[in-house]
């Protein structure tokens, strides 16, 4: 995989045109599938579709019509979407380094113990009859409470917004239940707006609160905010642009004099494996992202799961059943405290598999050691690139600045670079933001080129990078007719 | 080990040798990593977790020895988690490591595959419920259903805030709908039942100016294909409340189409297609009239041009959304299940519609087979309801429904217990093979 | 760059105009609709409703913004832009002429004394 030392660098960034007057870095060229200028790869539709009415196993007052909907022979089919995977970009295709998404590489093997057929049972089955599935959830669960520093841990969440949900949930029901009414619940203003959404979700109002001048909570701020109305403080520790916050002590502090609980969004946990856990700084509440911190596969969005873990003092409030283990095997345990369900069921099973896998996989020394080559690599990556980055010391991400120029065009410009570029504009407090985070799994060499990458975009002429990219299998994408027209199925093709 | 592998005791998929570490530290201008962390002492964890790294081997071994200890039942079970048989083309082609190792599509421009099938996704709901707009996915059934009531919420003017949902409504689902409405406050309320499905005289009492959504389900979780889903509609479309139809995929695919009942929601487990028993995982639909376009939850797949003018595909309408919209969006969603949704788009067009329709119209011959199978045996009447059914029925014992089931289990064959004398069976072209071998278990258990 | 101000209209801190001459015609500035970007939705009142001073009355959406509409002026609206609905681009081709928003009967005509005249209001621009 890697070259080791005296392995050639020849294709890293920084020394200006090679021989044959190639830009330094690696280049990219994305498959296309043209049928005409208009069309890459035709939609299924457009090959081939087949109109069927419903035979006679019911009344016709019972039935639809017809039905009509594509019908490619299997090898056809076959073809359709390898060709689609071959017009997208993956972890195995390149780094992929958006930031607080945390894109490592996910391991074959994973897939493999979660395809196990003993695994594939229906959740209403005796829990007698499925003490291995329970098992592993309850393995998972301890897992997940040691290297959080929680007490208990429900797995029903199916994704981190999910898990936020059920944590502020868990919040509620205890304020509930201590007759205490609160209302609001404060969250940095750099804060992922997925926490502001959850926290509308559970019926809370949501009281922003500004950074400090160094990136990290202002204290003041919060003494300011906190109040007997405070349900929770929501908070990623490192925190958006990879700071520690090295106050959280006291943060939990204020929250806990006021009543309020603490609550801690996993996005950045990768950070920390092995070196602080959340329940030692305070935190009462949290969510684990288990396809960010434990590789499981991003699906192209999902599915995800999103764990919650807490103090002993909330274990009640965690939603119907949980696992536990007894002398006579594991069993489901309900909680009369319980807040109401968060799946139909009891979450994403096969993502769940995979991240107990691939913590039983890495061992204390191997996520240790993921926290450690993390945290060097977005390091060592910040080093070799021509952009200012002005929040520090920062760890598993840092937040870059574009500066003149526009962060969304020098992303589209990389894209040309053979490596997906970092996430763009986000956060706020740092002006045309490009937030980079590599995660451990790539290589110094990889890290060379992606810093190639950026420097070359960034080198590159504004009309290139507005003109950008040219390599991928779509060329700059009309956003604005999308909004102002949208077209969301091959029927409003057809319109 | 050669000097140019990785680190030993480490992560196996950070690939950094020795030299290369020692390097990358020289740069940064630090001599350890411990360096880098700027954690105060007090909260730093200088513990174990005493989790013991295992090789690829061992971990095969050890979780295919645990999950050995589920014991080998043939199940007969559904009430909202069903079995078809996924053909292996799709498996091979989901896990295609494009596919499953790709993040959201932030950047389209080189994730157009993805795209692309996300919107024939998007299409075939479209084409199965007849409404114009579908999203990518919700996290399953009963969170879509949740969703759904919250839009209701947000696109009714009326003062309505209360949520009708059949008595017979899984319980598990009508927990995460509370859950769901809670923050809106809003409250859920059941309307009667009668024979397995809404009855819509006393459904026609419930309904009042209160009332913002009223929900239906065909095939109701007792397998009945319900009859008045137009009447149903027309009772919420007088109150001026939303018409949410829960049902699935291949159910769809014969029975009547939702927009020509009226509905102007639909949601439900889309995981039938493309999902293999999973323990509960699923795939959440949604789709929903034109009118709602902009207080859709999740994320939508629209079609565009490039700057060549080629169709191109992009998440659209992403102001909706809660990295654009915070507190004010449609849904704290993010993450969904979109390699899931990938799975069912690629089911769907293996079978085609004549495929699917021919797995539904087993559904409902099987079931109907099943049920007087069993209905012969003393002791059993199947089925309960008096109602055309779809993969499953209630079946009424003279025995305690509880020991027959302890009893079938000890057979091989996992069935519902819903009450004394109360089970639930379900059959689909994934447990048909083994029918015969379940009657006869009845016939042993049952008298 | 600099920015239209035209001094027929007064105008909110927010980036909201209203004209002074009647009928009240309410939109957004030219330096606003730039920051937006290519506006591809507005949701505005119904004709009867009632806007207030300085009080939410829509949202202009373009791609990557959402952006509360506040009230220069209160009263109570006569006429909405329709063809804003087809043609959201108005805003950002014409916001002072086709792109208008709203039309209001004013209420209370002292309310334009607490709005920014065009010198001032392209000095908080400059």
């Amino acid at each position: 995989m890697s070259d080791g030392p005296g392995g050639k660098e020849s294709r890293t960034g920084q020394n200006g045109p090679t021989e044959n007057g190639r830009e330094p870095g690696r280049t990219y060229d994305q498959a296309t599938y043209a049928v005409s200028d208009d069309e890459n790869e035709p939609l299924l539709t457009e090959k081939r579709s087949d109109t069927v009415e419903p035979g006679d196993a019911l009344p016709d007052d019972l039935t639809r019509d017809d039905l009509t909907l594509p019908n490619p022979e299997e090898p056809e089919l076959a073809r359709h979407y390898t060709r689609l995977s071959q017009m997208n970009w993956s972890v195995e295709s390149g780094p992929y380094p958006l930031g607080s998404c945390t894109m490592k590489y996910n391991p074959p093997v994973t897939e493999d113990v979660a395809a196990d057929p003993n695994g594939a049972v229906h959740p209403d089955r005796s829990a007698d009859s499925i003490q291995g599935t329970l098992g592993l959830l309850a393995g998972l669960q301890d897992y997940l409470a040691r290297i959080g520093g929680m007490d208990a841990v429900s797995l029903q969440p199916p994704a981190g917004a999910a898990g936020e949900f059920t944590g502020i949930a868990v919040a509620r029901a205890y304020h509930r239940a201590n007759g205490d009414d609160r209302s609001e619940v404060l969250i940095p203003s750099s804060a992922h707006g997925t926490n502001f959404a959850t926290a509308a979700l559970a019926g809370y109002d949501v009281v922003e609160l500004p950074s400090a001048e160094d990136g990290r909570v202002d204290m003041e701020a919060l003494e300011a905010a906190v109040s007997e109305d405070t349900a929770a403080l929501m908070l990623t520790n490192p925190n958006t642009v990879g700071l520690f916050e090295r106050d959280i002590e006291a943060v939990a502090d204020v929250v806990h004099d006021a009543g309020g609980l603490l609550y801690y969004d996993g996005a950045n946990l990768n950070a920390l494996l092995g070196r602080a856990r959340p329940g030692d700084m305070g935190f009462d509440i949290m969510h684990y992202n288990v396809h960010k911190t434990f590789a499981t596969p991003h699906g192209g969005g999902g599915p995800g799961a999103g764990p919650v873990g807490v103090t002993e003092e909330l274990a009640p409030f965690l939603p119907n059943p949980r696992v536990e283990a007894t002398d006579s095997g594991y069993e489901l345990v309900e909680s009369d405290e319980a807040i109401e369900n968060v799946h139909g069921f009891q979450g994403n099973w096969l993502v769940l598999v995979k991240a107990y896998a691939y913590i039983a996989r890495l061992g204390d020394s191997g996520l240790r050691d993921a926290s450690a080559k993390a945290v060097l690599n977005a390091n060592y990556l910040a080093e070799q690139i021509d952009l200012d980055v002005p929040y520090g010391p920062f760890h598993h991400e840092f937040a870059a600045t574009a500066g003149d120029a526009a962060a969304a065009d020098v992303a589209k410009r990389m894209l040309d670079f053979g490596v997906h570029p970092p996430t763009t504009n986000w956060p706020e407090m740092v002006p045309e933001a490009m937030l980079t985070e590599p995660t451990e799994i790539e290589s110094k060499q990889s890290l060379d080129d992606l810093a190639a990458a950026f420097n070359n975009a960034l080198g590159s002429s504004e009309d290139e990078r507005h003109d950008a990219p040219s390599r991928t299998t779509a060329k700059r994408i009309d956003q604005t007719s999308a909004a102002r027209e949208p077209r969301l199925s091959w029927q409003a093709l057809e319109e | 080990m050669s000097h140019g592998s990785p680190q030993q005791g480490g992560s196996p998929y950070a690939p950094h040798t020795d030299a290369e570490t020692a390097a990358m530290l020289d740069a940064v201008g630090v001599d350890d990593e411990a360096d880098l962390f700027d954690i105060p002492d007090p909260v730093a964890f200088d513990g174990e977790f005493g989790i013991e790294p295992r090789s690829e081997q061992a971990l095969r071994r050890e979780f295919s020895e645990l999950l050995a200890e589920n014991d080998d039942l043939t199940e007969f079970l559904g009430r909202g988690h069903y079995e078809h048989y996924v053909p292996s083309v799709v498996d091979s082609l989901s896990k295609r490591s494009e596919f499953l190792t790709s993040y959201t599509q932030y950047q389209p421009e080189i994730t157009q595959g993805f795209l692309q099938a996300l919107f024939e996704y998007q299409s075939m709901l479209v084409e199965l419920t007849g409404l114009e707009i579908a999203n990518c996915s919700m996290y399953d059934a009963a969170t879509a259903l949740g969703e759904a009531a919250l839009l209701a919420e947000r696109v009714r003017s009326a003062d309505g805030e209360v949520v009708l949902v059949p008595e017979i409504l899984r319980e598990g689902k009508r927990s995460v709908l509370e859950n769901y409405v809670d923050g809106a406050e809003l409250r859920v309320e059941s309307y009667p039942t009668e024979g397995g499905t809404a009855d819509v005289d006393a459904l026609a009492d419930a309904v009042d100016e209160e009332t913002l959504f009223v929900y239906a389900e065909t095939p109701t979780v007792r397998g009945c294909i319900e009859p008045n889903l137009a009447e149903i509609g027309e009772l919420a479309d007088e109150a001026g409340a939303l018409f949410c139809l829960g049902s699935d995929p291949v159910a769809l695919s014969i029975l009547e189409e939702p927009a020509s009942v009226g509905a102007d929601v639909v949601v439900g487990e889309a995981g039938v297609l493309g999902l293999p028993t999973a323990y509960g995982m699923g795939l959440g639909m949604f789709a929903c009239k034109e009118e709602f376009l902009r207080q859709v939850p999740g994320r939508l797949v629209g079609a565009s041009e490039d700057a060549d003018g080629t169709r191109a595909y992009t998440l659209t309408l992403q102001t909706r959304e809660q990295h654009i919209r915070k507190q004010r969006a449609t849904s704290n969603i993010c993450t969904n299940q979109a390699w899931v949704a990938l799975r069912a788009a690629m089911h769907a067009a293996y079978l085609g519609a004549d495929g699917l329709v021919d797995i539904a119209e087993d559904c409902v011959t099987l079931a109907r087979d099943l049920a007087a199978d069993l209905d012969d045996i003393t002791g059993l009447r199947a089925p309960v309801d008096d109602r055309h059914h779809f993969r499953e029925f209630v079946v009424g014992t003279d025995q305690p429904a509880g020991a027959i089931a302890d009893d079938l289990e000890a057979e091989g064959f996992a069935v519902h217990v819903l009450g004394e004398h109360r089970l639930q069976v379900c059959i689909t072209d994934a447990n048909a093979h083994a029918a015969d071998d379940l009657v006869a278990a009845f016939e042993e258990v049952a008298a | 760059m600099s920015f239209d101000t035209p001094d027929d209209r007064k105008y909110l801190a927010s980036h909201e105009w209203a004209t002074t001459d009647e009928p009240t015609r309410i939109g957004i500035s030219d330096f606003a609709q730039d920051e937006l970007g290519d506006v591809v939705f507005v949701e505005l009142p119904d004709e009867g409703d009632s806007v207030s001073h300085d009080e939410p009355f829509g949202v202009v959406e373009s791609i990557k913004a959402v952006s509360d509409l506040y009230a220069p002026v209160s009263g109570e609206v006569v006429a909405v832009n329709e063809a804003l609905h087809d043609q959201p681009e108005l805003v950002n081709e014409d916001p002072y002429g086709d792109g208008w928003l709203l039309e209001i009967e004013l209420d209370d005509e002292s309310e334009f004394e607490e709005l920014m005249d065009a010198d001032e209001y392209a000095d908080q621009i400059a």
